[in-house]
């Protein structure tokens, strides 16, 4: 795959550790890694679109309970069906990487667990989110009455203006004590 | 003002950690909400006569109406959107970020070479440093198993398998003292080398009983007779007694400390303890997570902690809402109880007493009754200690306490027993005037020792293969069997392993001079003992249904031993002081007490020196050392109070610092919904483009961006 590597041009490159958090090396290991899901004759092409399904057989995705979120939101695909251009990956791997900063990993985690879009987590968005978190299927799943506890509970703590919903503000007012989230909420190639 | 207090305690949280024990507040956490406390006072009205010039740029109107979500700007980073910003840091994808600069057109950046190789080298440095810190934990041993406990058992039995790998260490070192100040001077200096090995008369029953030809080996007291070595200060006995002192000293250090810093841990977070939900549900996921295997036991050990933490809380619902009456009932109850429990504690040391005097007094010709006799009161107290301990748990089930509670107090009440059954049986040994009178009486003790190590592993054994193994196999068998269904597959009861543990560490220690190997038994017990709980507990035992928190009860297992710690120390100063050891067998045969070794080498120390030791043993130090002692103490008082009260005003300031940031929050967030309101107005008149229920509301540049007409 070596020579994939050098079909970045420098001053892409450089344009590309301008405006993501990655370094030389990363974006051309991501390089290398992107071409790897695409077909020999495609490759050429830097605004190619990969579908998702392509993109989650990844062993970095495959596993993660919000893969298919993380595609919507880095998705800049005009038929939202989560295919991501080159420079989607790369703009997914700068959120997810060491160095990117708390607001940016905070912004975007707040937009993947946001499952409706509507740019404020409500009581569905808080179920789907435990959902993921606990297990999909119905034995791992936590009680309806467990449910409604976690939410309330959820709600009353982070939910500061009190409209039943929890605002990115809200949101990073939480992110912002925990010490490890910088560390958690990472994807390394 | 409550509510903001409740919520600071989550700073405190952090300090929870089973194993580590390692606190300290995280200063990043506090740096970081002081930043986002900044950035929020920026972000609030004062701010909105910068937006002004912001309006018309519009800078992302090919793609705006297509999916407007994503394409604003934080409102966080308003303030600096200048060029101090680097592009990097927006959260916009790389075409928007294009354009933005191009609005922007500052002065293009290029990264260098030396600027690139400076980042790569400061990310790899990181890195390397992760790395370096991952392997010292893989370094630990049964890493992973204790992983996949706590996936599917939770916290609390997590916390019995770190113990059992703490007292682990603590053996090895125990053997490396013992193999290295005992066993290899003896083995090395022997006069005649004429090992005993096995004899005609040996059979295996020897290796239960800690007869016969393991009475010859090195595993007891009177194979280490004073041998070659023959310096005033350099010989076997000595050396066999700086082994034994300075492994007993060595546990306290270790145990103490572990018990301390535990302590200090819960003690911070006592009463400022808050189960900050939002944060296990927003910052739960791992992302570096990889595997299925691993996706799935983090599942379930977040459903785990998230289940504990909605249990705990459902009690202290339950507490709140108790009635005087209610109360009043419950302390009746549970004095009862408790009566309950010191009755049954004060039978069964009189069954042990029972049990010994009849061992003593009983010969049989038979080897079948012997043997049994010899065995009675290891028996007596295995079969007390097994069934008294359910007892308990089932006493204190009806106690009403929160689950954590129920297993420390059931983990108190047994170690309670336990360690006193051991106290009555070694005060029976002690009466019996005609142990002294034997031979090698340190043997004989040793011996009795060994029968209930033995024993104790044999039933723990026995138990595994023909308990709870059969039990499970019946069980998915004849699953429709309501006898079988209602006894279901065994649970993992922590504090009954957890008091085992305790219990035959104990022995170890008393154990310890009159059969010095048994530190190497204990080892290699341990480990047969880790493997089969861990068969036991994948095969043969359900997962509990209630979960209980690992932290504090991790300190009260490091308490039971230090319990039992103390009960060897004093047994064995007990038997040091009060028996001379005997004359014909083991390294202080021919020295008239166990001290007499450590006087021959002070005499050949010069002068002065003498003196000074005999000034560091006698009455007159102990003064001194007293009022330096209580000097120490005092101070150390004095500064865990001003600590304390640092900390209070530390933690007032927080809960200042929350109420105001949770003022300030509110306010932004009600100033946005005022504009969300009069944008979605002006937004349908206007185009229409898109519905209200999209509007992001957060975000301020976008809020007051429609007056720019175009970008929506």
């Amino acid at each position: 795959m070596g020579t994939t590597a050098s079909q970045l041009p420098k001053d892409l490159l450089s344009e590309y550790q301008e405006l993501t958090f990655l370094t030389k090396q990363e974006i051309l290991l991501a390089h290398k890694r992107f071409s790897e899901l695409v077909a020999k004759e495609e490759r050429s092409s830097n605004s190619l679109r990969v579908p998702m399904e392509k993109i989650l057989t990844m062993p970095e995705l495959k596993s993660n309970p919000f893969r298919k979120r993380i595609c919507h939101v880095f998705s800049t695909s005009d038929m939202k069906d989560g295919s991501l251009t080159f420079e989607d990956f790369l703009d997914l791997l700068s959120a997810f990487s060491d160095s990117a900063t708390l607001e940016i990993k905070s912004h975007y985690a707040f937009r993947i667990f946001d499952f409706d879009d509507d740019g404020t987590l409500d009581c569905r968005d808080l179920e789907n989110l435990v959902n993921c978190l606990t297990g999909e299927t119905d034995d791992t799943r936590l009680t309806p009455e467990e449910m409604r506890q976690l939410i309330n509970n959820i709600l009353e703590e982070s939910d500061i203006d009190k409209d039943g919903t929890v605002n990115l503000s809200e949101f990073q007012h939480v992110i912002s004590r925990s010490p490890d989230f910088v560390s958690s909420f990472k994807i390394v190639l | 003002m409550a509510g903001a207090k409740a919520h600071s305690r989550g700073a405190f949280l952090r300090l929870k950690s089973d194993d580590s024990n390692i606190s300290g507040l995280t200063a990043g956490s506090c740096r970081r909400e002081s930043e986002t406390f900044q950035d929020l006072l920026h972000c609030l009205p004062g701010d909105y006569q910068d937006e002004g010039h912001y309006r018309d740029e519009g800078p992302y109107s090919d793609h705006q109406d297509k999916e407007p979500y994503r394409h604003r700007p934080k409102p966080f980073l308003a303030r600096d959107w200048g060029p101090n910003l680097p592009l990097k840091n927006l959260p916009l994808s790389m075409q928007e970020k294009r354009s933005t600069r191009d609005q922007r057109q500052p002065q293009r950046l290029s990264i260098g070479c030396w600027e690139s190789w400076r980042r790569s080298q400061l990310i790899a440095r990181r890195r390397l440093w992760e790395q370096v810190s991952r392997a010292m934990c893989g370094m630990q041993p049964w890493r992973k198993s204790l992983h996949t406990v706590e996936g599917k058992f939770g916290v609390g039995v997590k916390a019995y398998f770190t113990f059992l790998r703490y007292l682990l260490y603590l053996n090895l070192i125990h053997c490396l003292f013992i193999s290295g100040l005992a066993l290899t001077p003896a083995l090395l200096y022997r006069k005649n080398k004429t090992y005993t090995g096995f004899t005609g008369n040996d059979s295996v029953l020897d290796l239960l009983l800690g007869t016969g030809f393991l009475e010859r080996s090195p595993v007891f007291y009177g194979f280490y007779s004073p041998v070659g070595l023959d310096g005033p200060c350099l010989n076997s006995p000595l050396l066999f007694l700086l082994a034994i002192v300075s492994l007993l000293i060595l546990s306290v250090f270790m145990v103490v400390r572990r018990t301390v810093i535990g302590y200090k841990h819960t003690w911070m977070l006592r009463s400022h303890y808050n189960l900050h939900m939002s944060y296990k549900v927003f910052c739960g996921w791992d992302f570096c997570t990889q595997g299925p295997g691993a996706a799935k036991l983090q599942n379930s050990l977040i459903r785990n902690d998230i289940k504990l933490v909605l249990e705990e809380e459902r009690f202290h619902q339950r507490v709140s809402q108790r009635t005087f009456r209610k109360w009043v009932q419950l302390y009746f109850l549970r004095g009862v109880l408790n009566f309950l429990v010191i009755a049954l504690l004060v039978s069964s040391f009189y069954l042990i007493y029972y049990a010994t005097m009849i061992s003593k007094t009983m010969k049989h010709a038979s080897w079948l009754l012997s043997l049994l006799f010899e065995y009675l009161p290891p028996i007596a107290i295995t079969a007390v200690n097994f069934l008294l301990p359910h007892l308990f748990r089932h006493i204190s089930g009806f106690e009403d306490y929160s689950l954590t509670v129920q297993v420390n107090i059931t983990l108190i009440r047994s170690i309670i027993l336990k360690l006193a059954c051991l106290a009555i049986f070694l005060l029976f040994i002690h009466r019996n005037g005609n142990m002294v009178s034997d031979q090698c009486w340190e043997n004989q003790f040793g011996k009795e020792i060994y029968k209930l190590v033995m024993f104790d592993f044999l039933a723990f054994g026995l138990n595994a293969v023909l308990v709870e193994w059969p039990r499970k196999l019946l069980v998915e068998r004849y699953p429709s069997c309501s006898l079988l269904r209602a006894l279901g597959k065994q649970k993992f009861l922590v504090p009954f392993h957890v008091l085992d543990l305790v219990y035959s560490q104990t022995l170890t220690w008393v154990g310890l001079f009159y059969c010095p190997l048994l530190a190497h038994i204990s080892l290699l017990k341990l480990l047969l003992v880790f493997y089969i709980n861990k068969f036991v507990l994948f095969h043969c035992c359900d997962p509990a249904q209630r979960m209980f928190r690992g932290s504090q009860s991790s300190v009260l297992f490091h308490f039971t031993l230090l319990f039992g710690l103390l009960l060897a120390v004093v047994a064995l100063g007990i038997n040091a002081n009060a028996f001379n050891p005997s004359g014909d067998c083991g390294p202080f045969a021919d020295a008239g007490t166990i001290f007499n070794v450590t006087d021959a080498c002070m005499e050949t120390l010069p002068g002065p020196a003498q003196r000074i030791f005999q000034y560091f043993t006698s009455e007159a130090f102990a003064l001194p050392l007293i009022l330096v002692e209580i000097m120490f103490l005092t101070s150390f008082v004095s500064q865990r109070q001003v600590n304390c009260r640092a900390i209070e005003g530390l933690k007032d300031m927080l809960v200042m610092c929350n109420a105001d940031k949770r003022y300030l929050v509110k306010k932004h967030s009600t100033l946005l919904r005022a504009l969300r309101t009069s944008v979605s107005a002006g937004n349908s008149e206007n185009t229409g483009h898109m519905s209200p229920s999209r509007f992001q509301p957060l975000f301020l540049r976008s809020a007051s961006a429609p007056s720019g007409g175009g970008a929506f």
